[in-house]
C-alpha cells in the first residue's frame, strides 16, 4: 500500500515536472505524407521526424557540423576510412540502448534497394560500414570523398526491431532524439511527446509539440495573434509584413538556401547557346525582382547561397547580372536572333511567388527580344513536364545543400539525377569530380569558385533570388534559432516563459 | 409512394454508375500521375522503381481492367485503399465525414432559421425601407464569397474576440462547448450566401402568392393580416423555396469544401483536395461517389417533401 502511494506520488511529481514544459503550438501548412527517415523528403515530413531521430552528426544554425549521437570522429590520411565515438548511455524510445550495430542496421536499410531510399545516393562512395565494438563504427571509402560527413547527417538511425515489426516507418517512429511520436490526427494535429530520456541534460525544455495542420496562411497568422499557435515554421513574404509589426510577436529572418530560378533547356533551340543563355541572364533584373515579389526580403545569389559564406561568390563576380537590356538584345542578335526569340516558361500554380518571379521576369525579358508565354501547370503537370524535359525553360523554386557538392553534382553533371536541362560540359563534370576527391578546404574553395564563374552565366539555369526565411512566435517563446536550412531541430531548446 | 421511392433509389444507382465512370476517366485524363508525383523530384530514380510503384499500385494494368477491378471491389464494400498511408478509404471517409455533415447540417439549419423571417418582412413591407436595406444586403450576400467572408471574420475574431476559439475542430463528444464555438464562424460564412438566396426567394414567391385571388377575397372577408400571411400564402410559397434548398445544399457542399481549407476544419473537402493534389485516385473516387450518393438522396427527400407542402402532388 505504501509503496503504491509511493508510485503515485513518484508519477505526480515527474507530471508535474513535464506539465511546468507546456505544450507548444506549431502552426504548418500541410500533413506529412509519411514518416520514414530514410524515405520523405517533403519538408512537412522531416519538420517532424528531425524531432524524433538522430544521425552520427548534425548542422547547425551557422552551418557547422556538431557532434549527435557520435561524440567525435577520425580521419585516416588517405581519407579512406571514417571511424566514429558513439556517444554513451542514448536509448531509442522503446528503451533498448543505442549501439554500434544500429548505425550498420541503418545504413544497410537505407542502401537497400527495396528500401528505395532517395538518400542512398549520397553514401554511393562508402564499401562497407563495421561496428568495431559497441560503440565505435568505421566507414570505409571506395575513394576519398569530400561531402562524406555533411552526407552522414542524411543517415537517420532507426532500430531494426521496429521496422520489422511494422515493414516500414511511415505510420510508427521510433528513434533516439529529443521528442516521441505520441498522437497523429489526420488532418488535424500530430502530437510529440518530450523525451525524458534525451541525452542533452535539460533538453527538450517543453513536455510537447504540437503541429497543428492549418493549409491557409491567413488562418495561421490569425491563429498566432490570439496564441492559439505559439510560433509559424516558414511565414510567406506576405504574411511577414503584416506579422513584422504585431506587438507580442516576434519575426526572425535569415537567408535560405533555396532559391528561385529560370531552367533552360540546353537541347532545344534558342537555349542550346549559352550566348542565348548568358544575353537571358543579363536581361533579368534581380533587384527589381527582389523588391516587387519579395518585398525586398531576398538576395540576388549565383550558384550558391549567400548564406554559404565559405564558398559563395558575391555577385559582383557575374558580368551577365548587370540588367542590361540592351546587352542583351546585342548578345542575342549575335548568337544569330536579331528579331527576338519566342519561348515558353512552365510554372508551378501551387506556389506563389514562382507565379510572380515568372509574370515580373516576363515583362523583364521581353524588353530584351525575349518573348515569353507563361504556363501555369499544377503539381502534376509540372512534375511530368520537369521529369520529361518537356519545356523551354521553367521557373521553380530549388533546395540547396550545405556541401556545395550535393546541389551542384545533382545538377549540373552530364546525366545528373536533377539535370533535367540535360546540360553537358565536360569541364563541369571534371570540376565536379575534383571537388569530391580534394580533402583539403582551401583546394576545394577554389575548385568551387571556378564552377560557379563556370555556372552563373553560361549553365542551364538563371539563379534569381534566395528568399530571407521567416519564422514568427509569440513573445513567450524563449530560445528558438533558426537555421537556414529550414531545419526545426533548435525546438528543443524552447521554453515557454 | 412506396414504388416511387424504389424506382428513385434504382435510378439513384445509375447516377452513381455514370458518375462513377466519369470520375474514373477524368481523373486518369487528368496529366501527371500518381508515380511521379509520388517520386517528385526526389534524387535517384531508376526505370525498375518506377514500374516496381506503378505495379504495386496496380496502375500498370489497361483502364478497363482497372475500372473493373475497382467496380467489384466497390460492389463488394471495398472502395479500395488510400495510395499514399495504404488505410482503407472507406476508414478515411468515415472519419472525416461526420465533420462536414455537421458543418452542412448547422449552415442549412441556421440558413432556414435566419432567412425566414427575413424574407417574410421583405415581402409584407415591400418597397420600404426596410425592404430595400434587406434587398441590398441580400446582393451583398450572394456576391461576396465565403472563404473572403471566412478569412475576414476570422481576421475580425483575432482582434476583437482573441479569446474566442475560431480556428480547427474538436469533436463533440470529448468538448460540446469547444465544438461549437469552433463551429460558428465557417457556419456563418458558408450560410451568408444561402441566407441571402433563400430570403429573396422567400420574398419573390411570398409575393406573387400575395398578388392571387384567393388572397384578396380573404382579405375581402377580414382575415386577419397575419393570419392571412402565416397560414394561407407562406405554405403556396413554399414549393419553389424548399426546391432551391435542395440545390442549395448541393452548394453549401462546395462551399463547405472551401471553408475548411480556411478555418482548418478536418472534413471531406479537406481530404478530396489532398486527394486530387497527391493523385491519389481511390481515395478521389470514393469520397466523389459518396458525395454523389448524399446529394442525390437530398434531392429525393426534397421530392418527398413536395407531397407533404401540396397534397396535391402525387408520385407515381
Amino acid at each position: 500500500m505504501r509503496h503504491r502511494i509511493l508510485i503515485i506520488a513518484l508519477a505526480a511529481l515527474v507530471g508535474f515536472g513535464l506539465a511546468q514544459g507546456g505544450t507548444l503550438e506549431l502552426a504548418v501548412d500541410s500533413s506529412p505524407a509519411g514518416l520514414d527517415p530514410h524515405i520523405i523528403t517533403a519538408f512537412a515530413s522531416i519538420a517532424i521526424t528531425g524531432q524524433i531521430y538522430d544521425s552520427l552528426l548534425e548542422v547547425n544554425a551557422d552551418l557547422q557540423l556538431e557532434p549527435a549521437l557520435a561524440t567525435g570522429y577520425t580521419v585516416s590520411p588517405d581519407g579512406l576510412t571514417y571511424t566514429f565515438t558513439l556517444r554513451e548511455g542514448v536509448t531509442f524510445h522503446n528503451g533498448r540502448p543505442f549501439t554500434a550495430d544500429d548505425v550498420v542496421y541503418s545504413f544497410e536499410r537505407l542502401m537497400d534497394t527495396d528500401t528505395g531510399s532517395p538518400y542512398a545516393s549520397r553514401f554511393a562512395q562508402v564499401e562497407s560500414v563495421v561496428a568495431l565494438d559497441e560503440l565505435t563504427v568505421v566507414f570505409n571509402l571506395a575513394g576519398p570523398f569530400a561531402p562524406f560527413l555533411y552526407n552522414s547527417v542524411s543517415l537517420a538511425i532507426v532500430p531494426r526491431e521496429v521496422v520489422e515489426e511494422h515493414g516500414n516507418l511511415q505510420q510508427v517512429a521510433v528513434g533516439t532524439g529529443p521528442f516521441m511520436l505520441a498522437e497523429v490526427v489526420p488532418d488535424t494535429y500530430i502530437l510529440l511527446e518530450a523525451n525524458p530520456n534525451y541525452y542533452r541534460d535539460g533538453e527538450p525544455g517543453v513536455a510537447a509539440l504540437r503541429y497543428n495542420v492549418v493549409p491557409e496562411a491567413s488562418t495561421r497568422a490569425a491563429g498566432l495573434r490570439t496564441g492559439a499557435y505559439h510560433l509559424i515554421p516558414d511565414v510567406d513574404p506576405a504574411t511577414a509584413q503584416t506579422l513584422g509589426n504585431v506587438a507580442g510577436i516576434t519575426l526572425l529572418g535569415v537567408q535560405e538556401l533555396s532559391y528561385t530560378l529560370i531552367g533552360m533547356n540546353t537541347t532545344r533551340p534558342p537555349f542550346d547557346d549559352p550566348r542565348v543563355r548568358r544575353a537571358l541572364n543579363l536581361a533579368l533584373d534581380r533587384d527589381e525582382i527582389v523588391e516587387a515579389v519579395y518585398f525586398g526580403n531576398a538576395a540576388p545569389g549565383g550558384p550558391l547561397s549567400p548564406a554559404l559564406t565559405d564558398w559563395a561568390l558575391p555577385v559582383s563576380e557575374y558580368a551577365c547580372y548587370a540588367a542590361d537590356p540592351v546587352a542583351a538584345k546585342a548578345l542575342l542578335a549575335e548568337a544569330g536572333y536579331p528579331d527576338g526569340v519566342d519561348f515558353e516558361i512552365v510554372t508551378l500554380g501551387s506556389m506563389r511567388v514562382i507565379v510572380d518571379v515568372a509574370q515580373v521576369a516576363q515583362a523583364q525579358l521581353a524588353a530584351a527580344g525575349f518573348r515569353a508565354t507563361v504556363t501555369v501547370e499544377e503539381l502534376g503537370g509540372f512534375v511530368q513536364r520537369w521529369r520529361n524535359s518537356d519545356f523551354d525553360t521553367f521557373a521553380s523554386l530549388n533546395g540547396g545543400t550545405v556541401d556545395p557538392d550535393g546541389y551542384l553534382d545533382r545538377t549540373f553533371r552530364t546525366g545528373g539525377a536533377t539535370n533535367v536541362f540535360q546540360y553537358a560540359n565536360p569541364a563541369v563534370d571534371t570540376l565536379l569530380t575534383a571537388g569530391q576527391r580534394a580533402t583539403d578546404f582551401a583546394t576545394r574553395q577554389g575548385i568551387y569558385a571556378d564552377l560557379q564563374r563556370a555556372l552563373a552565366c553560361d549553365g542551364p539555369i538563371a539563379h534569381v533570388a534566395y528568399a530571407t526565411l521567416f519564422t514568427a512566435h509569440r513573445d513567450e517563446v524563449a530560445g528558438f534559432v533558426q537555421s537556414p536550412t529550414r531545419s526545426l531541430r533548435y525546438l528543443r531548446n524552447v521554453t515557454l516563459q | 409512394m412506396t414504388s416511387y421511392v424504389v424506382r428513385r433509389l434504382l435510378d439513384l444507382m445509375f447516377v452513381l454508375f455514370g458518375v462513377s465512370v466519369l470520375i474514373f476517366l477524368m481523373l486518369r485524363l487528368i496529366p501527371g500521375d500518381a508515380v511521379a508525383i509520388m517520386l517528385g523530384a526526389n534524387v535517384d530514380i531508376t526505370p525498375e522503381r518506377v514500374e516496381a510503384l506503378r505495379r504495386s499500385l496496380g496502375l500498370h494494368l489497361p483502364l478497363h481492367e482497372q475500372y473493373w477491378q475497382w467496380l467489384t471491389g466497390v460492389l463488394r464494400g471495398d472502395l479500395g485503399r488510400s495510395i499514399w498511408t495504404g488505410r482503407p478509404v472507406l476508414d478515411e471517409i468515415l472519419a472525416r465525414l461526420p465533420v462536414t455533415l455537421q458543418l452542412t447540417a448547422l449552415a442549412l439549419a441556421s440558413a432556414i432559421v435566419v432567412s425566414f423571417p427575413i424574407g417574410v418582412l421583405s415581402a409584407s413591407l415591400r418597397g420600404g425601407t426596410a425592404d430595400t436595406v434587406v434587398r441590398i444586403l441580400a446582393i451583398l450576400g450572394l456576391t461576396l464569397p465565403s472563404f473572403w467572408v471566412g478569412v475576414l471574420l476570422l481576421y475580425f475574431a483575432s482582434v476583437y474576440l482573441p479569446a474566442w476559439p475560431t480556428i480547427g475542430y474538436v469533436p463533440f463528444a470529448t468538448d460540446p462547448w469547444g465544438n461549437l464555438a469552433r463551429m460558428v464562424l465557417p457556419v456563418i460564412a458558408v450560410s451568408l450566401p444561402m441566407i441571402a438566396g433563400l430570403s429573396r426567394i422567400l420574398r419573390s414567391s411570398l409575393l406573387d402568392v400575395l398578388s392571387l385571388d384567393y388572397i384578396r377575397t380573404g382579405r375581402a372577408k377580414g382575415l386577419a393580416r397575419r393570419t392571412l400571411l402565416y397560414k394561407h400564402a407562406l405554405r403556396n410559397a413554399m414549393i419553389p423555396v424548399v426546391t432551391v434548398i435542395g440545390v442549395q445544399v448541393g452548394y453549401l457542399l462546395s462551399g463547405v469544401v472551401v471553408i475548411e481549407q480556411v478555418f482548418a476544419v478536418p472534413g471531406i473537402g479537406r481530404l478530396v483536395i489532398g486527394a486530387i493534389n497527391e493523385r491519389n485516385y481511390p481515395l478521389v473516387q470514393g469520397v466523389i461517389l459518396i458525395v454523389t450518393a448524399v446529394f442525390v438522396f437530398v434531392n429525393l427527400i426534397v421530392d418527398l417533401t413536395y407531397a407533404w407542402i401540396d397534397p396535391r402532388v402525387e408520385y407515381a
